[in-house]
Parts: structure tokens; C-alpha cells; sequence
């Protein structure tokens, strides 16, 4: 399953994106970025629980097309790490 | 210098010392060495005295013996009675005479002879020392004298010689002390008379009475009774064949002799002394020198310290301002110069800022920079005219400036809000205005240097910057640096430099000193090279809102900054977004503040943004918080702090302060001019 996200993920976004992100049934989840142009720590927190559900469950969340902002801020935090980032 | 001429008398009184040690000490140890030396004489002049009176009294006995066989060869009859008379009238003890065996045959002592029943006296049976005396018979010696001793027969003191008589046999007489010295004392009274000991030291002998027999000193005082040698005198007694001998030497020879010795070796010591003397003033004034040069370095070092941490050294030096900026640097020389830079706030919209150089060098001169600096900053900060404030600095300088030390400084007030400068140029390089891409020296009629003389008034000129304008002070260090013909860098290489050096920030000073060292191409630095360079940037274009602390506000917020930072390039903008709503995010969340504003200032020359989040709620500085261990994996991670941790890493400089109940949170980007 691909989930295409679009327009930039701030503290207030981020509580809209929670709500709508809906994750159950696919094992394999892809988060399209490539509409993201910067995130915020807020959208960090969203990555990794959806990430941590998904491991949970036995599944896995690949997250696609970075814009360099949204990479910036994965590779400060250490995220890029953690994160299973494609593209 | 006095610490050296102390150093030399210190070493002039310890030789002296080692001098008188030394003396001291030959001194002992020759009146040792003396004494010796005059023991070993007195002891070989005993050795020879008793050979000598040894000869002499066996002549005179063998002589008496002959005498004796001579009358028994001529019938004196051989019984005891006539013996014994034959022996009072030789004046000797005891007469016998023995046939080819040994045997006594007849004698003037009955128990030799053999009588009830005993055999007589036999002179091989007898033991002891008698069976010497039958070389005699043996045909060796035709006379034989045995010592003055101890008689094994009858303990009685003897001395006995014998003479062979050509029919078989021989005559032996023997005496006692007393005989022996009636029969001796003649032949022994002019022995010693002219023997000398050393130099005057001689012999005395006397009779067992003690009385004087032989007196080298005195021949009119023999006969007299003898008084044993006082302190005057060393001397050894001894009994020579029954007669008492002295050997006397008397003790001044000696002391001459000592002295002599004494005086030679400490004029020997005294010599050696002094050229050791003169070889470990050499050491150790070389070694003082060693000393000096060290202490010197190290007081250089401290100068140079001391230049140092008077200047300030952190940039950008006022983090909030966007206005202007300044960078400074100073490239202290090996040999320490009184060069400094300094600025500061002298109002609300006033910084000040000068280069100077102190005459002189080393410790003097960075004193001298540390008065002049402060002198001029408590002037300059209460407010006054650039004008009055260098006369009182000036005044104040040269009070007690016996060295006659003067500073030359280059000062300039910049009104941030117009731009406008007022500066005072007290006798140093004019410095460059560069603007509108053209660098000039600013040159101007200077004034005096501060410190020369006092109530100089110092002559103001103003100048107008524009947004983007630099001027760049430096001091002579730089121009006067030379190249490897000797050719100064001069003021023509350094206006090209900065003319062509590109606008980048912060790097023009490392280019400029990078030039200069291009040009020295090796040689030595000569001086201190210390430079200034202040940029206008002008008024930010400044926007302020205002928002309530909810999720309302926060988009609010994001849409008015997306707004206002279109014109700035995406990566910076993206980035500025991001930061804003980290703080912003904290504020709403959990400051419980009533109302948080937001204000963006576009600067220029070289651009930037600068953000200004301030709220009403509790305290609570950002900077504060322990950065998030980035390393852990997924499960262990925690969102908290992140925010925090990216505005740091993406934003500089970041600041907060607490004013008036307000957290105010100001954070920078720059991207170029």
C-alpha cells in the first residue's frame, strides 16, 4: 500500500495527517514524501509510531522520495537511522 | 646588574674562604708531616749513634782483651786471686780463658771453673749466645764482641769480648755497665761533638747518673747533671751499650721547615683558586645569561597574554544585532608589541570601535595598552562626545607617563540606526571604506597621539555608510610588513587586496593576513598585525505579529512567515519554517502563555532572517535543555527535545533572553550578501 502525503507537515498538519493515516490490512506500507516540503518534530513523532505499529504487527513502513528539508531533519535527529527510506 | 656584581663578590668572598680553608688545612697537615719527617730523622740519627757507639766500644774492649792476653802471654799467673786483680787493674769486669774446646780453664769468676764436682764452664754446652764465641777457637775470627746484655749464665748486664790466643784457645773479658762505661767514656766524649741532626738538632750522652758525657750543643756543660729535653725539642732517649743517648732536634727548624712548605703550597692552592675562580665565574655568568634570556622569554609570553585577554574575542560579538557586524583580529609578532582592538555599545544606537598601537614593545607597552584601553572605554561609555571623551582619555594617559609611552588610535562611532560615523583619528593609518564595490583610505588630517601631551583637543569627522559599507582598520604591522627584498607590504597591496577579496563574511580578515604572509613569503612576522572590519547592514525590514496560543495561532503563524520569507531562498526557508514552529509548538503547548508574537527581519548585507519569538508564560530557556541521544534505535527513542535540537543545529546564533516577564528567543540564518 502507498500513501502519497502532500503539503508540509508542521505541528497543526501533523494532528490532521494522524487522523487520516490509516495503516491496517497492508503489510508493507510505502509513505510517498515526494509533496512534503519540510517536516517539523511533530511529524517525526507520526514516523516513528507508525513505524513501531507497523513493526508490531510484523509489517514494515518504507518511506519514499525525501525532499532535502524533510532528509535534513531525519539525518540531524538521527532518524535516517531508524527509518527504512527508499529513494 | 647588581644581581650580578653581588654574584661576583659572593664568589670573590667564597674563594677567599677556599683560600683560607686550604691554608688551614696544608697548615695541619704539614705540622703532621713535619712531625713525621722529624721522627724518622731522630730515628735513623738513633740508628747511626748506636752503630757508632757500638764500633767504639767494641774497639776499646778488643783493645782492653789484647791488653789482657798480652799480660797472661807474659806469665801474669791465671789463678782466680791474680785474675781478679789482672781485671780491677784493666778496669774490667770478669777475665777468663778457655782452651780449643771450650772449656773455661782458668777465670777470675770461681763458679766458671770447675769445682765440687761440677765441670767448668763450657762454652759450646753452655747455650745461649756464649757458643758465638767459638769462632774464635774455630780459627773464623781472630776477635768476636757480643752486645751489652743480659747475661743467661747469672742474669747479671754484660758485655763480653773475646781475642784467640795463636797457642789454642782464647781470652774473654766481659763488663759490666759501670767498666764498660769507664772503659768506653773517652772515645765516646768526642764522638758526637760535631755530629749534627738535620739542620740543628744533635746528639747528647750521658752516664747512668746522668751526668753529661757528650753535649753537641754545649761541650763546656759535660760533667754536669743532665735535664731531660723540655717542649722545645723533639726528641728520643735511648741506652746504647749502657749509655743513655739523646737525639734532640730542636722544634723551631722544624716550624721553619713547616713554614716554608705551609707558604709554597698556599701560594700553589692561591693560584689554582683563583683561576678556578675565574673558570666558574665564566660558567655561571654564562648560565645567568641562559637565565635572563629564559625569564625574558617568559615575561614576553606573559605580555603577550596579557594583550590578549584584555581583547574580545567572541564573534560575532553582539549575536541580536542586525544592524551591523564586526570582526576582529590581532596576529601577535614574536616579539611583543602594545597593539590592541576594541569596541563597544557607547548608547542605545551607538557602537564604538578603534584600532591602536602603543610605541614601544614588550611588557611596558602591554601595560601601557591595558591603561590606554580602559582609559578610553570608562571616557568613551559615559556618553560624551567622541571629541571630549579622547581628551580626558588623553589627559588621564599622561599623568605619571614618565616612559613618555603614546598610543595611536583610529576610533569610530556608528549611529546603527543611520549609518552616520563620527570617528577621531589620534595620529594612526588612516584606514578603507569600501562601498559601492570601490576601497579608499579614509584620509584625513590626524590628530595627536594619545598620551603625548595633555589638553590636545582631538578633532571629530563624520562619514555616512550606506547599507553594506565596510571600513577596515588595521595598524602599521600589516604595511610594514617586509617582503624577502625588504620591500613592506605597503599600503597599495592592501587596498587591492580588499578591493579584490570577495564580500564573504568573516573571511576577508584571514584573506588580508594570508596576503601579507604571501608577501613576507617566509620571513619572520615584524609585528603585531591587527585589524578591524565593521559592516553596515542597515535597518532590517522588520514585521510583527501578533497570536494567541492555540492551534489556530500556530497555522496562523505558519502561513504569515510562509508568506513574508518568499523571497528567500527554499532551503533556508524551509528550514526557518521548521524552526519556528518547534518554538512556536512549545509556546502553545506548555509555556501557558496569554499571547506569543512572532517578528521576522529581513536583513541585508549579507542577507538573513532574523526570528524573534517572544511569550508572556513561564520561564523557560530552550538552550537549557540536554540534547537527545540521536544513536538509539526505533523502540528506545523519544519525540521530546527533538524540536529543541533541530533549531540548534539548523539555526546560529540562537539566544534567549528573559526581559519584563517575556521570553524572547531570537534565532539567525544567514545565506549571503
Amino acid at each position: 500500500m502507498t500513501v502519497a502525503v502532500n503539503g508540509r507537515v508542521d505541528t497543526v498538519t501533523a494532528l490532521e495527517l494522524e487522523a487520516g493515516l490509516k495503516l491496517d490490512g497492508a503489510n508493507l506500507v510505502v509513505l510517498d514524501l515526494a509533496g512534503v516540503p519540510y517536516m517539523s518534530s511533530a511529524g517525526l513523532r507520526l514516523l516513528l509510531t507508525a513505524h513501531k505499529a507497523m513493526l508490531a504487527k510484523g509489517g514494515e513502513l518504507q518511506i519514499a522520495n525525501l525532499q532535502p528539508a524533510v532528509r535534513e531533519v531525519l539525518d540531524i535527529t538521527g532518524f535516517s537511522g531508524i527509518l527504512n527510506l527508499i529513494g | 646588574m647588581t644581581a650580578r656584581s653581588s654574584l661576583r663578590l659572593k664568589l670573590a668572598l667564597s674563594v677567599l674562604a677556599a683560600f683560607l680553608l686550604s691554608i688551614v688545612f696544608s697548615w695541619l697537615l704539614h705540622n703532621r708531616l713535619a712531625e713525621r719527617d722529624i721522627y724518622s730523622l731522630i730515628d735513623s740519627a738513633f740508628e747511626n749513634v748506636r752503630s757508632e757507639i757500638i764500633d767504639c766500644v767494641n774497639e776499646r774492649m778488643v783493645r782492653q782483651c789484647m791488653a789482657v792476653r798480652e799480660q797472661l802471654d807474659d806469665g801474669h799467673p791465671v789463678d782466680t786471686d791474680s785474675l781478679q786483680a789482672l781485671a780491677r787493674e784493666m778496669r774490667v769486669t770478669e777475665i777468663s780463658v778457655a782452651n780449643q774446646d771450650g772449656d773455661i780453664v782458668a777465670s777470675s769468676v770461681p763458679d766458671y771453673l770447675a769445682h765440687d764436682g761440677k765441670p767448668a764452664f763450657n762454652f759450646v754446652t753452655a747455650g745461649g749466645k756464649a757458643e758465638d764465641m767459638m769462632c774464635l777457637v774455630h780459627g773464623q775470627e781472630t776477635e768476636y764482641c757480643q752486645p751489652f746484655r743480659s747475661n743467661t749464665a747469672n742474669g747479671a748486664w754484660r758485655k763480653f769480648v773475646g781475642v784467640w790466643r795463636p797457642q789454642g784457645g782464647f781470652v774473654e773479658i766481659g763488663c759490666d755497665g759501670a767498666s764498660l762505661r769507664s772503659l768506653a767514656r773517652s772515645s765516646i766524649v768526642d764522638l758526637f761533638r760535631n755530629w749534627r741532626v738535620g739542620d740543628s738538632g744533635g746528639i747528647v750522652v750521658t752516664t747512668a747518673t746522668g751526668l753529661v758525657l757528650s753535649d753537641y750543643e754545649e761541650p763546656n756543660r759535660e760533667g754536669t747533671q743532665w735535664q731531660e729535653p723540655d717542649e722545645s725539642f723533639y726528641w728520643r732517649r735511648g741506652e746504647i751499650e749502657s749509655f743513655p743517648v739523646y737525639v734532640m732536634i730542636p722544634r723551631k727548624s722544624a716550624v721553619v721547615r713547616r713554614n716554608v712548605l705551609v707558604g709554597s703550597t698556599a701560594t700553589m692552592n692561591g693560584l689554582a683558586l683563583v683561576f678556578v675562580a675565574i673558570l666558574v665565574g665564566c660558567v655561571i655568568s654564562a648560565f645567568v645569561r641562559q637565565q635572563m634570556r629564559a625569564q625574558a622569554a617568559k615575561e614576553l609570553e606573559m605580555a603577550k597574554d596579557i594583550q590578549l585577554s584584555a581583547l574580545p574575542k567572541v564573534f560575532p560579538p553582539f549575536p541580536d544585532e542586525t544592524r551591523f557586524d564586526i570582526v576582529a583580529s590581532m596576529d601577535t609578532a614574536k616579539e611583543v608589541g602594545g597593539d590592541f582592538y576594541d569596541f563597544y555599545f557607547t548608547g542605545m544606537d551607538r557602537v564604538l570601535f578603534l584600532v591602536a598601537d602603543v610605541s614601544g614593545k614588550g611588557v611596558p607597552a602591554a601595560m601601557f595598552m591595558m591603561r590606554a584601553k580602559t582609559l578610553i572605554k570608562s571616557a568613551a561609555q559615559t556618553g560624551k562626545p567622541l571629541a571630549d571623551a579622547f581628551a580626558e582619555a588623553n589627559d588621564a594617559l599622561c599623568e605619571g607617563n614618565t616612559s613618555n609611552t603614546f598610543v595611536t588610535v583610529w576610533a569610530g562611532e556608528l549611529n546603527t540606526r543611520t549609518g552616520r560615523v563620527a570617528f577621531v583619528n589620534a595620529g594612526h593609518n588612516p584606514p578603507i571604506v569600501r562601498g559601492g564595490g570601490v576601497a579608499r583610505y579614509l584620509k584625513t588630517k590626524p590628530s595627536l597621539v594619545l598620551g603625548a601631551m595633555p589638553g590636545i583637543r582631538y578633532g571629530v569627522e563624520e562619514l555616512q555608510l550606506a547599507p553594506g559599507d565596510v571600513i577596515y582598520l588595521f595598524t602599521d604591522g600589516i604595511i610594514e610588513q617586509p617582503g624577502p627584498s625588504g620591500e613592506p607590504y605597503g599600503e597599495d597591496r592592501l587596498l587591492q587586496a580588499l578591493s579584490s577579496i570577495g564580500r564573504a563574511k568573516g573571511d576577508v580578515l584571514a584573506s588580508v593576513l594570508a596576503d601579507v604572509r604571501r608577501h613576507a613569503s617566509g620571513a619572520e612576522q615584524a609585528d603585531d598585525c591587527t585589524q578591524l572590519m565593521i559592516s553596515y547592514r542597515g535597518e532590517p525590514d522588520t514585521t510583527t505579529y501578533e497570536y494567541a496560543p492555540t492551534m489556530d495561532g500556530l497555522a496562523k503563524a505558519s502561513a504569515d512567515l510562509a508568506a513574508l520569507l518568499a523571497p528567500v531562498p527554499e532551503k533556508y526557508r524551509n528550514q526557518l519554517l521548521v524552526a519556528a514552529d518547534e518554538v512556536a509548538a512549545n509556546i502553545v503547548k506548555y509555556s501557558g502563555a496569554t499571547r506569543w508574537s512572532l517578528t521576522v527581519e529581513l536583513v541585508h548585507h549579507p542577507d538573513g532572517v532574523r526570528l524573534v519569538v517572544s511569550d508572556d508564560g513561564k520561564a523557560f530557556d530552550p538552550l537549557d535543555v540536554r540534547d537527545p541521544d540521536t544513536t538509539l534505535c526505533a523502540a528506545d527513542r523519544k519525540i521530546g527535545g527533538l524540536g529543541i535540537f533541530i533549531v540548534k543545529k539548523t539555526m546560529s546564533p540562537v539566544t534567549y533572553k528573559r526581559r519584563g516577564g517575556i521570553n524572547i528567543l531570537t534565532m539567525g540564518k544567514d545565506y549571503g550578501d
